[in-house]
Order: C-alpha cells, then sequence, then structure tokens
C-alpha cells in the first residue's frame, strides 16, 4: 500500500490486471441471475430445475400456460398506469416544491422544509394500516388513486429539486421577472428545460419504485381485476403446481419496462445526481 | 454542490434579510406563489404520511380481533405485550442483523466499483456501468423469486457448486437458519449494491479535481487519496445513502415474503412481515400492529438521528 | 396562454392536494379497465367466484357452471383466480374496512380457517341455515368446519381425507405389497419404510420442512388436535402429539422421510418418482395424475396407526375447503346455484371425480357407479370408493379461531426439534406463542 511514486510501464500494466479480474467478477455476478432468468424463460419447467444454461424452444408454451389463467394485459396495463401517472405527477408536484423551496426561501419555509424531510424516516409500514382505513373511508380502494397518491409527494424527491435549484442561477430569475415573466411561466420554461437532467434521475427513481410497489398494491388493490405485475407473480408461486419456465417469463416480462427506462434514462440519471447544469 | 442538505441551510445566503423585513407588493405576492408552489407536496405529505402515523399512535392504543377494537387497558397494553413477544423478537433480531451486515458490505462494495468505475482510464467503462447497475432495475418480487429458484436445494447455485468440486453435497440453502439468512443478505447485495454506486459516481463528478491532483502532488497512493480525499467530500452522499439504506432494510418486506416466506421456523422474517401477518393473515390485530409499526419507525428515527450526528461530528 | 397554462397547472395541483375528498364519490367506479367484476355491478344472471386452483376448485367451479346452464342458458360466472395466500388477507382488509361491495357472490374457504373467519368477519357471510342448501347431506364434521353458533356459512366442497398413497412399482423393488403397509403401526411402517429405503435408495414420503401437516395428520387420526373443547392449546402435556412428533423425528432422522423446503418442491419429488408414497388429503391425487408415465404404479390405503394412544386410528384429514356465499352476493341466485350444484348434482361429482380427483364431501354422491369404477391409474383399485369409506371413520377434532396460528407455532417447535433442541422446550415455547396470540 506504500504510495508507488511513477510506476514503470510494466508495472502499471500488472496493476490494472487484479482490476479487471474484480470487474469480470461483479459483472459475472451481477448478470448471472439475470441471464438464467432470461434463458429460464425459453425453458420448459424440468430444464428450470435442472438449471439449464442454454436457451430452449419453449418460450411460445410458456406465454401460453402463463396468460392461460393470469390477464397479463390486464397486470401489464394497471403497472403502467400506476408508474406513469406516479412518475408525472411526483415529478410536477415535488420538483414545483423543490424550486418553491429554494426559490422563494423564507424561514417559515425553511421550517416546513425540514419538518417534510422528518417524513423520511417515517417506515411505510407505520402508516400502512391508518392509510388504508383513510382510503377505505374515501371509497378509494381499488382505484388508481390509492396506488398512486401516497407515492407522489417523497422527501427524497423535493430535496434532491431543492439541491437542483441550488444550482440554478438567480440571474436567470431576475431577469426573467425584468422580462415580465409570470413566476410561474419562470418555472416552466427556464428551470424545467435547464434541469433535464434532474427530471431523468427522478424519473428512474420514482418510475421503478412506482413500478416494483408491492406491499400497498398488494393491501389496496383487492379486486384481482386491477392486480398489477409484481402481484401477479408473487402469486404465482402460490399455486399446487409452479410452472417454473412461465414463472421466469413472467419475471423477465416484470423486469422489462424498468431496464428499459434505466437504460434510455442511464446517462442522465449519473447526471442528475450530481446536480451541475450543464 | 452535492444534492445532500438535510442540516440547516448556509445562513450567509443573501437573498434572506430582504424578503423578511418590509415585503413589497410584488414580493408578498412572490411569497405567496411560493407557498402554493409547496403546498401540494406539503398537503400530500401531511395527509399521507403524518396524519396515518398520528392515526397509527390512536390505533396501537386499541385491541382487540377484526373489526371489534377498544381502548386497550391499560393503554401501553400492545407495548407491554410486545416484551414478551418471541416472534417480535425474533424478527426484530433478523432486521437489525441484516442491517449490520448487510448495509456497511454493500456500502463499502459501492464505494470501490464507484471508484473503480470513476477512473477515466478504466477500459470497457460502459459494459462494467451497465453490468453493475443492472440489478437495480430489477422488481424486487422478481429477483426474489429468482434467488428462490436458484437457491433451491437442485437449483443453479448447488448445481454449480457441485460442479466446481465446493461441496459433497446439495446445500439446503432455504432450510436452514444461518444460509436462508445469507440467501437474503446475498440478494439485498445483489439487488442494491449497483443502485448505490450510481449514487457514488454522481457524488464523484462532484469532488474537485484539484484536489486529487494536490494529493497526487504531495506524494499520496490512489488508497491514501481516496480515504482521505475522496470520502471527506463525499460525506454527504454517504450520509444520505446510509440513512437510505437503514431506512430500507428496517422495513424490508418484499424479499422476506417472497424469497424465504420467513422461514424456516420464522428464522428470516422481518419485522414489517411480521406485522403484515399479524394485521392481515393471522386473527387480525390491528392494534398491536400498529403498536408494532411504532416501533419500527422509532428505530429508524433512532438510527437516522445517530447517523446525521455522526456524520456531522467527522466534519 | 401562458397565463392560461399556469392557471391550469396550479388547479391541477391543488385538486390534486385534496382529490382524496373531491374524487372519492365520483372516480372510484371509473378507474381502470375491468372494474365491474364485484357483484352489484355485474349482471342478473353473473356470479362472481374466488378460488384458487386451476386445475381443482376452479376447474370444478366451471364444471358447475356448465351444470347449472343447463337449467338456466343464461347464467355465467367470472371466477377470479385468487390464491389463498392472498385470498385472507384481501378478505381480512376488505372486512376491516367495511368494503363489502368488493366482495364476490361465492368464494372458496379453507376448512382450517372457517372458524377464525367466520368468528372475527362474521359480516362477510351470508348465513345460509334457513337456505335451500341441503346441508344435512353432508357429514356433520366437515359442516362443522363452517358452523358458528349454529349458524352455517359454507357449502362443503372437497373431502380432505388422508390417505397413504404408495408407489407398488418401488415397493415390488422391495419385495412389499400395497398390503404390507395396510392396517399397520407406525413402527411398522418406519421398520418397512428403513428396508425400502436400503432396497430402492428411494424414502417413503416427503414434506415441507416446518410444515406440521404429517404431523397434525396424525395428531387427528387419534381424535387429537391442538385444542381442547374449551378452546384452549394443548401442545404441552398432549401425548398424541408427542408421540407424533417422536415419530416424525424418527422418519426424518432414518432417512425415510424427505425433508423439502416448499410445496413445488414437494410436488416435485412425488411426480419425479424420488419417493415411493405419501401420506396427504385425497387431494394430492390431482397432483399425482400429472405424472402420467407413473400410471398403474399408484395405489392408496389407509394410515399408519400411533400405537399406544387412546382412540387411535388409520384415519385422518388434511386441508379441505368449503364454498361461502359473501355477504355481497346475489344470495337467491348463489344458494340456488350451489344447492342446484355442490349441494345436488351428482352429475357434476361425477365429472370432477375422475378428472380431477375431486372427492364429494356430498354424501349422495358417493352412491353413484363413477366412485366404484376401478381407476386406471391407481391400478385398477376403487379408489374413490376407497377414500369414501375412510372418510366415514375420520374422528373428528376442533380447529377453533387460532389454528393456523397453532399450525405455525408447532411448525416452528418441529423445525426447532429438528435443529437439536429438546422437544419439551420446542412445544412449551410453541404452547406460549399460542397463547401469546390470543390473548
Amino acid at each position: 500500500m506504500a504510495p508507488a511514486k511513477a510506476p514503470t510501464r510494466a508495472t502499471a500494466r500488472w496493476r490494472g490486471v487484479p482490476k479487471y479480474v474484480f470487474l469480470s467478477i461483479v459483472a459475472l455476478l451481477s448478470i448471472g441471475p439475470l441471464y438464467f432468468m432470461v434463458v429460464s424463460a425459453t425453458n420448459t419447467t424440468q430444464d428450470v430445475l435442472a438449471s439449464s444454461m442454454l436457451p430452449g424452444t419453449n418460450l411460445l408454451a410458456n406465454w401460453q400456460s402463463l396468460t392461460e389463467f393470469q390477464d397479463v394485459g390486464s397486470a401489464m396495463y394497471h403497472s403502467i398506469i400506476n408508474a406513469v401517472v406516479t412518475t408525472v405527477l411526483a415529478l410536477v408536484v415535488c420538483s414545483i416544491a423543490g424550486y418553491g423551496f429554494e426559490v422563494y426561501h423564507s424561514p417559515n419555509k425553511d421550517r416546513l422544509m425540514w419538518v417534510l424531510m422528518l417524513a423520511m424516516m417515517i417506515p411505510f409500514a407505520a402508516t400502512m394500516i391508518p392509510l388504508f382505513q383513510l382510503f377505505a373511508d374515501a371509497g378509494l380502494i381499488n382505484s388508481t388513486w390509492a396506488v398512486v397518491l401516497p407515492a407522489i409527494a417523497t422527501p427524497l424527491l423535493i430535496l434532491l429539486f431543492r439541491q437542483s435549484a441550488r444550482s440554478f442561477p438567480h440571474e436567470i430569475i431576475e431577469a426573467a421577472r425584468l422580462d415580465g415573466l409570470k413566476e410561474v411561466a419562470i418555472f416552466f420554461r427556464m428551470f424545467v428545460p435547464t434541469m433535464k437532467p434532474t427530471y431523468a434521475a427522478a424519473a428512474v427513481i420514482t418510475f421503478m419504485t412506482a413500478w416494483n410497489n408491492f406491499l400497498w398494491p398488494k393491501v389496496i388493490l383487492v379486486n384481482p381485476d386491477y392486480q398489477t405485475m409484481p402481484m401477479l407473480i408473487s402469486n404465482f408461486t402460490g399455486g399446487y403446481v409452479v410452472d417454473y419456465g412461465a414463472l421466469m417469463l413472467a419475471v423477465l416480462i416484470t423486469s422489462l419496462p424498468t431496464i428499459i427506462i434505466f437504460f434510455v434514462l442511464q446517462r442522465s440519471f449519473v447526471a442528475g445526481f450530481t446536480g451541475v447544469v450543464k | 454542490m452535492t444534492p445532500v442538505a438535510l442540516e440547516k441551510r448556509p445562513s450567509r445566503d443573501k437573498r434572506k434579510g430582504g424578503a423578511k423585513r418590509e415585503l413589497s407588493p410584488a414580493a408578498r405576492r412572490r411569497s405567496l406563489t411560493g407557498w402554493a408552489f409547496l403546498i401540494p407536496a406539503a398537503a400530500l405529505i401531511g395527509l399521507m404520511m403524518f396524519w396515518p402515523m398520528f392515526q397509527a399512535l390512536l390505533l396501537s392504543f386499541q385491541t382487540g380481533r377484526g373489526s371489534a377494537l377498544d381502548w386497550a387497558d391499560p393503554l401501553t397494553f400492545n407495548y407491554s405485550r410486545m416484551l414478551e413477544d418471541d416472534i417480535f423478537r425474533l424478527t426484530l433480531t433478523n432486521t437489525l442483523l441484516y442491517l449490520v451486515i448487510q448495509v456497511p458490505i454493500m456500502l463499502i462494495s459501492a464505494l470501490v466499483l464507484a471508484n473503480i468505475l470513476n477512473n477515466p482510464k478504466l477500459r470497457w467503462k460502459g459494459f462494467w456501468r451497465t453490468a453493475i447497475f443492472v440489478p437495480a432495475a430489477i422488481s424486487l418480487v422478481s429477483y426474489s423469486l429468482v434467488f428462490r429458484t436458484i437457491f433451491a436445494t437442485d437449483g443453479l447455485v448447488n448445481d454449480a457448486l457441485l460442479g466446481i468440486g465446493l461441496i459433497d453435497g446439495p446445500i439446503n440453502w432455504l432450510g436452514e437458519t444461518d444460509t436462508a439468512r445469507l440467501v437474503i443478505i446475498l440478494g439485498l447485495l445483489w439487488r442494491w449494491t449497483g443502485f448505490n454506486v450510481i449514487f457514488y459516481l454522481a457524488a464523484l463528478q462532484n469532488i474537485d479535481p484539484t484536489t486529487l491532483e494536490a494529493a497526487k502532488m504531495d506524494g499520496a497512493g490512489p488508497i491514501r487519496t481516496f480515504f482521505s480525499v475522496t470520502i471527506p467530500q463525499m460525506k454527504p452522499m454517504i450520509l444520505l445513502t446510509v440513512i437510505m439504506s437503514t431506512n430500507g432494510t428496517i422495513q424490508m418486506f418484499d424479499e422476506s415474503y417472497n424469497l424465504t416466506r420467513g422461514g424456516p421456523a420464522n428464522t428470516t422474517m422481518t419485522m414489517s412481515h411480521y406485522l403484515f401477518d399479524v394485521s392481515f393473515q393471522n386473527n387480525p390485530n390491528f392494534g398491536y400492529g400498529a403498536a408494532l409499526s411504532y416501533v419500527i419507525l422509532i428505530i429508524v428515527a433512532v438510527l437516522a438521528a445517530i447517523q446525521m450526528k455522526v456524520g456531522d461530528k467527522r466534519d | 396562454m401562458t397565463k392560461f397554462r399556469s392557471g391550469v397547472v396550479m388547479a391541477a395541483a391543488a385538486t390534486l392536494a385534496f382529490s382524496l375528498t373531491a374524487c372519492s364519490s365520483s372516480d372510484d367506479t371509473t378507474e381502470g379497465s375491468g372494474g365491474d367484476s364485484s357483484a352489484a355491478a355485474a349482471g342478473d344472471n353473473t356470479l362472481t367466484v374466488w378460488a384458487w386452483d386451476p386445475a381443482f376448485n376452479i376447474y370444478a367451479m366451471e364444471e358447475a357452471e356448465k351444470v347449472y346452464q343447463e337449467e338456466h342458458p343464461d347464467f355465467t360466472l367470472d371466477i377470479q383466480e385468487v390464491t389463498w395466500e392472498d385470498l385472507q388477507p384481501r378478505l381480512t382488509t376488505l372486512a376491516q374496512s367495511q368494503e363489502f361491495d368488493e366482495l364476490p357472490d361465492i368464494f372458496l374457504m379453507q376448512n382450517n380457517a372457517f372458524q377464525k373467519n367466520a368468528i372475527n368477519y362474521p359480516d362477510l357471510f351470508t348465513d345460509i341455515t334457513d337456505s335451500p342448501i341441503a346441508l344435512d347431506e353432508f357429514p356433520e364434521g366437515v359442516v362443522a368446519y363452517s358452523t358458528v353458533d349454529g349458524a352455517n356459512y359454507g357449502v362443503p366442497f372437497d373431502s380432505g381425507t388422508a390417505v397413504s398413497a404408495l408407489r407398488t412399482d418401488i415397493l415390488e423393488e422391495a419385495g412389499y405389497t400395497v398390503d404390507d403397509f395396510t392396517d399397520i403401526s407406525w413402527d411398522e411402517y418406519i421398520e418397512k419404510g428403513k428396508d425400502v429405503l436400503a432396497k430402492t435408495g428411494k424414502p417413503m414420503l416427503s414434506g415441507i420442512a416446518g410444515e406440521p401437516d404429517t404431523i397434525l395428520m396424525m395428531l387427528q387420526s387419534a381424535g387429537q388436535s391442538l385444542f381442547d373443547d374449551e378452546g384452549n392449546p394443548t401442545i404441552t402435556d398432549n401425548a398424541a402429539l408427542s408421540s407424533a412428533i417422536d415419530l416424525y423425528s424418527q422418519m426424518v432422522e432414518s432417512g425415510i422421510y424427505l425433508e423439502v423446503n416448499s410445496w413445488d418442491e414437494y410436488i416435485g419429488s412425488l411426480v419425479n418418482g424420488n419417493v415411493a408414497g405419501t401420506i396427504n388429503g385425497i387431494w394430492i391425487s390431482g397432483s399425482l395424475q400429472t405424472a402420467e408415465d407413473q400410471a398403474g404404479n399408484w395405489a392408496m390405503t389407509n394410515l399408519p396407526m400411533i400405537e399406544g394412544v387412546d382412540g387411535a386410528t388409520h384415519y385422518s384429514a388434511n386441508g379441505g375447503s368449503s364454498w361461502a356465499i359473501s355477504s355481497n352476493a346475489n344470495v337467491e341466485l348463489a344458494e340456488d346455484f350451489l344447492a342446484s350444484t355442490f349441494a345436488g348434482s351428482t352429475e357434476l361429482y361425477d365429472t370432477i371425480l375422475p378428472s380431477a380427483g375431486a372427492v364429494a364431501n356430498w354424501l349422495p354422491a358417493g352412491d353413484s357407479d363413477v366412485y366404484a369404477e376401478p381407476q386406471e391409474f391407481y391400478g385398477g383399485q376403487p379408489v374413490y370408493a376407497d377414500v369414501i369409506s375412510f372418510g366415514a371413520e375420520v374422528p373428528a377434532n376442533n380447529t377453533g379461531a387460532y389454528y393456523y396460528e397453532a399450525r405455525d407455532a408447532v411448525g416452528v417447535a418441529i423445525t426447532q426439534i429438528m435443529g437439536g433442541t429438546d422437544a419439551a422446550s420446542a412445544l412449551g415455547e410453541a404452547q406460549s406463542t399460542v397463547e401469546f396470540a390470543m390473548n
């Protein structure tokens, strides 16, 4: 561990090797289970249980067995609606709040921010039962609202947007005000377009959280017609005989939207969290 | 600028003074606009988090099964009942065990990986990044079921270990307490390490390159530089990830429910899973469930407070 | 334009914040796509049903629909697959929130869970005591599962009569026949099982580790349960239970009982031919028959008996389920439907018996010729007639509201005992766990 000054080219090359070996092992462990999942989606139950690592020809049969008793289309539809509505509303509500806390900050608003941050510590489990009764009283069981409303405003997103608003040049706001732009217009025309990476990062996080949400939808979406993909695959193992090929296909299908969103927005994702304005 | 500042904002902000003293009509309108910007989020958090939390407190003072709830006598009955609850103690131990073992390993691995990935000279960077990030995109239920399958007695992991001769007979991973807990921890590491790498990469990009140059000039090696230059600058982000991971682990449900079903003999069951069983699966005891949830809340709050304190101190 | 847009956004944000109260009455019925499944919204001739096994009870429901359609051509069922693990939380949730509108017309309930639900949430059910459904045509012990304070809430569906199913080909390899395993004691079963294991390498039976099904079947075969007549847990000082646990440990230790981790591994051990038999409710027949390559190699007999315990028999039960009419049902239609199918149609039971192995609880069904038919899968043995005769011998035992808590606690105790904990202290802990849950 001694500080190495000006290593020779040979030692430099040698020093790099363990790093690549390490990365390769990590990558293998990381991708291995996913590869198994993809391959198994094309295999029969027997092949899955025999841990076959080769693609099979059972994809179509798995699809048929999956869709025979499960309404994948409906579950996919509800998952997408829930996740998209949550994401859109969360971005609007939290970014406007984060911006508001920073740009119009006052001691009282700072205090409110502090109180809202406390909510970060509230475990969902602690609010689940009363929240359930709240929605039940409001007659909102089985509704998209019941899934979406608790997920819209999160302290983390507000914090993220407040931080990015902090790096947003104040002069731009002043200049826009002098030009006679309304406050809301400044937000939508100046802030939003500049903060695309932050929005991308927030979108990825919110979409994934919403998509993966399991416990709350399981509690609040009582009618099987409203079930989401995670609920569908969780129930899949509750039957008397499990078709592993079909299960793995369902697991793969459930993962696809988040994987796609993730890859599309991957670059902006890291940039968004750095909070750097380009 | 890092995206984390849980602490009070810097007081040297020059915008601060003017707004408060004399409010011009424009400034007042602006202030109102500001409030209007905050209200939707604040109202939602109030209604969806603080209000239910208050309700849970009331509920935790009630007893009864099903819908026949009544005030407990004494009011703290559910809390004192908890002291005699062996399953609760077990789930608390399990949850803390996951926390103590998994979170440090995960965050240290994530720091190391982020540091390697941040090296501009690294080859095939896109591939490594993708490979490390991709588990973070998999749904919790999905990966739990995949892990359940590959750790079955006749599953992939046993086949692989038998194949390379590391073990003589199949290991009953999910059937033994220690190995079942290990599988949960491995699952959590697999799913969440990459997620934290993303945050650390973001923080690394914020590090002032001149400080690294300066360290190099001073003759510090990469490891020394990492500990004395990089880590201190990443502290706010590390604090955030510690709080997020702690919070997530204490509240963990999906893995316990889908991967091990809490077994064998409840030895992998988490507190949230027990809470779910008490409230919805067994003879429903919502008052006791609410009391359990308050204990979870207090644990999370205390841990977060400690973490922030520790995080502050090393400034 | 800008002004308009900003106005809209602010209005939207404000609406959003208060949408809970604002939208509560109008929006909930229009959310999502297929929202008309609740009974109230469905047509007059449609019943919604929750059941959990496509190959078994859902299939039986579909056949019942066909039977009923003969007389009522407009009738349809909307059957939704809800696993049992999901159905219980759903019922709790709905009852707790008094959201009975979301209940289906009919749902299936595990017999062992019936008391718990009917006691905690009688509002979920329709009392069918005075309905046209002839409950006296079912065995008294089975109707008792769904009876609380003299009120009946369920129509028994499948029988949980326990059988000892055996692979005749494997036994033959070891020099045994089914007769060698009929009317025997557990000690003999273990002794012969060791021999079978030694000669064929196959354990006698398999079961899920931590699931006390086998032990509870042993217990019931002696007329015992985990509760006494007053409903107090009797996990400690229970001679039948300790004998059962002792026998169970002997079987696991000698290797003739293969412990697996999950239901699918259990089914796998049967259909892949890893074990020489199984002991379970007759409903296991449906799963056995998926192994078409084993046709002709299975047989069924009665259970081994616990020696030295009062009231010990060769007969027991595991599982079984009943149909409940919800409080949200089109009661008249649901009652008529059940009375003309599961409580009144020999035709229905004749159909679902051979194809799904659904052995009826409805006594008149047992008189049908179909039950006496030799079953090819079981080497020509008329297994269903045998099962009906077993069923008549099953000793009754009481389950009570805390059956699942007790069952889970015993499961934990067994896991601990298998792991080396002393039986008395593990059972003592289980006893206090159950007492705690009831407190």
